[in-house]
């Protein structure tokens, strides 16, 4: 990790709470999307990030959005959780070496169809953990569903057009 | 001694997984007792300085509307000031008051962050225990319910919507008293759900629902919304509604805590008392 990248990343998280906290939080289509886009933080961290600092890193960054969300611990523990995943969703997904080309994940060096994989994996993987335990019920588990499944497809969305506007693909 | 520590440095990931989830959840599910502790204090008063900031922008794209409702209270309170009203009797009257005691008062505070999209939801006002608010005081907005206050820092507080899975409203019906609860269910922010409505009470759609009084935390008599829709169900011993909110949670702009002066007396009266 060179300090350019440290540098940006830190950019980048505070980018991300801000815009979850002042504008996506606010947004409410009808009463069952809510994107959680901050995780894009999680999903861009470098290859070569040290484990120990994944997770610290995913658990400062859910702790900051539950301190302007009232749910202290909450977003914290899906981050974690998703954190914990991303080694193994890399190792599975990935042929090679030789398709962890590059610094961080990207639409660009991996290809459209490692990527989708590997967000489409994390992204489902935080957003249940955030919603049932938000609701810690199993009577409204269909209800619940609904808004796990329209949330993840409406961030992966976010993340999809912020892939293509901040890496084209053009050469 | 040293396998074990090599154990620990091979499998650190896992143990620092363990130890951070653990760790979340368990603030997560303590949520109620560190309400008060100086954690939340800390954020809240964080969380309350961006917020307010935010607002302070945002405050701008709904001027209008502001004004609108400032001129109506304007208006409404000009109908009270004493030059309004014209002296029929010659002969005044002047007497101490000892029947009408003050029992509720009212401090006015503006929303600086609001959300209805969640499953939980909840305000922040930018008035605190400065002001006198406490804990678990009702929350309204002219004469229509909001939430309680759920946790207080001194310039701040944190409001527990009515739409919110804790949330639990003692109503009854205005025609007859006939009491239940009120609920939500999550989805739509204009809809609740009514529930435990005795069999032999006859709704109609448009039946108007207020609150009781009998829960300490809201004067009996606000509005909490309309029945829009009910169902009968054979093999129950309740039926339930469906009601539409009279509360737009939506855009909440200034609104009134409740101040009980008499709450001390009614819980001390509460807890004197000892089942034989």
């Amino acid at each position: 990790m060179t300090s350019r990248t440290v540098f940006f990343n830190v950019i980048r998280f505070f980018f991300l709470i801000f815009f979850q906290v002042l504008i996506l939080n606010h947004i409410n289509l009808s009463g069952y999307i809510n994107p959680y886009f901050y995780i894009y933080f999680i999903l861009l961290l470098p290859f070569d990030t040290p484990k120990w600092l994944l997770l610290v890193a995913a658990f400062i960054l859910g702790w900051s959005i539950d301190i302007f969300t009232n749910s202290i611990g909450l977003n914290a523990a899906a981050c974690v959780l998703m954190a914990f995943a991303r080694p193994f969703v890399i190792s599975a997904i990935s042929s090679g070496p030789e398709s962890l080309f590059g610094e961080t994940p990207s639409l660009r060096n991996q290809g459209v169809k490692w990527f989708l994989y590997y967000s489409i994996i994390l992204i489902l993987i935080h957003h249940f953990a955030f919603f049932y335990l938000e609701i810690f019920r199993f009577s409204e588990f269909l209800a619940t569903f609904v808004r796990v499944m329209l949330s993840s497809a409406f961030t992966l969305l976010l993340v999809l057009i912020s892939e293509y506007l901040l890496y084209p693909q053009g050469k | 001694m040293r396998n074990l520590f090599l154990f620990f440095r091979e499998h650190y990931f896992y143990f620092l997984f363990l130890f951070l989830e653990t760790f979340s959840l368990i603030l997560l599910f303590n949520y109620n007792e560190f309400q008060g502790s100086s954690l939340y204090a800390v954020s809240n008063a964080v969380s309350g300085s961006v917020n307010s900031m935010f607002n302070g922008i945002s405050e701008y794209f709904s001027l209008q509307k502001t004004n609108r409702v400032l001129i109506e209270e304007m208006a409404k309170l000009h109908s009270r000031i004493p030059e309004a009203y014209y002296i029929t009797d010659v002969n005044i009257l002047e007497k101490k008051d000892s029947i009408v005691k003050l029992e509720y008062k009212y401090i006015s505070a503006k929303v600086i962050s609001n959300s209805t999209n969640k499953r939980n939801n909840f305000l922040m006002i930018n008035k605190g225990s400065l002001h006198g608010v406490e804990n678990h005081m009702g929350v309204i907005i002219g004469n229509k319910i909001v939430g309680q206050v759920v946790s207080v820092s001194s310039h701040f507080s944190w409001i527990m919507s009515m739409l919110n899975k804790d949330s639990r409203i003692s109503g009854k019906f205005k025609k007859n008293n006939q009491l239940v609860n009120v609920e939500w269910n999550g989805g739509n922010y204009r809809k609740g759900q009514v529930k435990e409505i005795p069999k032999h009470v006859v709704m109609v759609k448009g039946d108007t629902i207020i609150t009781s009084g009998n829960s300490d935390i809201f004067p009996e008599g606000l509005m909490i919304g309309t029945i829009s829709g009910f169902n009968n169900p054979q093999d129950e011993n309740f039926n339930y509604g469906e009601i539409l909110f009279s509360t737009d949670f939506n855009s909440l702009g200034y609104i009134e805590v409740v101040v009980d002066m008499m709450r001390k007396e009614k819980e001390d009266l509460k807890a004197s008392f000892k089942p034989q």
